[in-house]
């Protein structure tokens, strides 16, 4: 189920490629309100909330995580597999956003389980329409897997 | 550095010498290897920029556009289309060089059904465009089938590319006895060059016409060139301003059978 108010969670590093994500949501009239972690430790201290993120409700869960592979400290890669190796974050949907169209990456994203693996187009104009496509697939028409009952913590 | 470059040398020649062989393959992948995180950190790093260029320049074309008279508009739309070019020619060096890296998979191929699909996808891209082609039945060569692809592709792309300005044009693709035996042909009868700057032709980026003539990054000629190498064969050209241009090419031990 998917309410305009569901978290999407950016990983990027790039300040000048966070403004321009933002303002390509913002031109898809994507609203949904976006956390961005500047590296991959940040990443996993928002989902697991610890760190900077200790005060936040662990049980609120992103919508959709949009990870770049090249990251400062730890790697897109190594967050990815954290993400799938954890109970509470193993079935989040991440889409690869990334600058790499390498095989080695790729093959490495899908084989670590990531849900898609999209490159950032050098044209803005085709930014915007894989954003608007990206947040339609994931905030509109996929259904995401249902919470675990219990809520394992 | 002088003394170092003399013994590697030494060493290259001692072609008996299992050990110097031995080094020489170790600085051989080493050297892959260095190339290869050269292409990744270039396919990474060099996009970056460029999309925050062609980003904020339409940002500011969009938000400023009231400040912004038309020559001022017309300026940001050169330096959206240069960013975007060059995120095109940082593309294409990629591939160049990864098919320097690529390792080669032989097997039979149909050349013919290669030539036909190209031309195939050209006429439905230019459906305006009247062009006779004549492809040989029958062309095979043992190599790799995706690199062999990207050779005649790239050849008979060329072909299309220098006859635009025909109104009719005439594409062949065949065999031919040349004074360095049988060799495969592709040949037009568009712009043609001037043989003076053969020497040019397959050097990266290298480009004979302006952009505004034919379009190309000046890479096409470049990846068949060593594509052909990497088979064991050569490629080379014959042509005439405004009379046409015809490529030539062997792939090794391949001889073409007809």
């Amino acid at each position: 189920m998917t309410t305009s108010d569901s978290v999407i969670l950016l990983v990027e590093d790039n300040p000048q490629d966070e403004e321009l994500t933002l303002r390509a949501f913002k031109k898809s009239k994507i609203l949904n309100p976006i956390v961005v972690a500047r590296d991959g430790v940040e990443a996993l201290d928002f989902l697991f909330a610890r760190g900077a993120h200790a005060g936040r409700d662990p049980s609120v869960m992103p919508q959709l995580i949009l990870l770049d592979l090249k990251l400062p400290k730890m790697d897109g890669l190594e967050v990815l597999e954290q993400i799938r190796a954890d109970e509470r974050t193993r079935l989040l949907p991440v889409v690869i956003l990334t600058s790499s169209v390498e095989d080695q990456d790729r093959l490495r994203g899908y084989g670590l389980g990531a849900n898609s693996y999209v490159r950032k187009p050098v044209d803005f104009t085709q930014f915007i329409e894989a954003v608007r496509q990206l947040g339609l697939y994931w905030l509109v028409l996929n259904e995401s897997a249902p919470k675990l009952a219990g809520g394992q913590r | 550095m002088q003394e170092g470059r003399v013994v590697g040398r030494e060493a290259s020649r001692d072609e008996r010498s299992e050990e110097a062989l031995a080094r020489a393959e170790r600085e051989a992948a080493e050297a892959k290897r260095e190339l290869e995180s050269l292409c990744y950190a270039v396919s990474h790093d060099l996009r970056a920029p460029l999309r925050a260029i062609d980003g904020f320049g339409l940002a500011l074309a969009e938000d400023y556009a009231d400040v912004l008279d038309d020559e001022g508009r017309r300026y940001l739309g050169y330096i959206r289309t240069s960013a975007q070019r060059m995120a095109l020619l940082i593309d294409e060096l990629l591939s160049l060089s990864r098919i320097s890296t690529a390792d080669l998979a032989p097997a039979r191929v149909d050349l013919t059904a290669v030539a036909l699909a190209a031309v195939q996808r050209l006429r439905a891209a230019h459906p305006q465009r009247r062009v006779e082609v004549s492809v040989e039945e029958g062309l095979t060569a043992v190599g790799d089938s995706r690199l062999l692809a990207i050779v005649l592709d790239a050849l008979v792309d060329n072909a299309w590319k220098f006859t635009g300005k025909r109104a009719r044009a005439r594409i062949e693709v065949g065999t031919t006895r040349t004074g360095d035996g049988p060799a495969f042909f592709v040949r037009d009868d568009g712009a043609g060059f001037d043989m003076a700057f053969a020497g040019k032709l397959f050097g990266a980026f290298q480009r004979f016409h302006p952009s505004s003539d034919f379009e190309g990054t000046g890479v096409g000629l470049a990846t068949v060139q060593r594509i052909v190498r990497r088979h064991g064969g050569r490629v080379w050209a014959q042509a005439e301003v405004d009379r046409g241009a015809t490529f030539y090419f062997t792939l090794g031990s391949q001889e073409p059978h007809p």
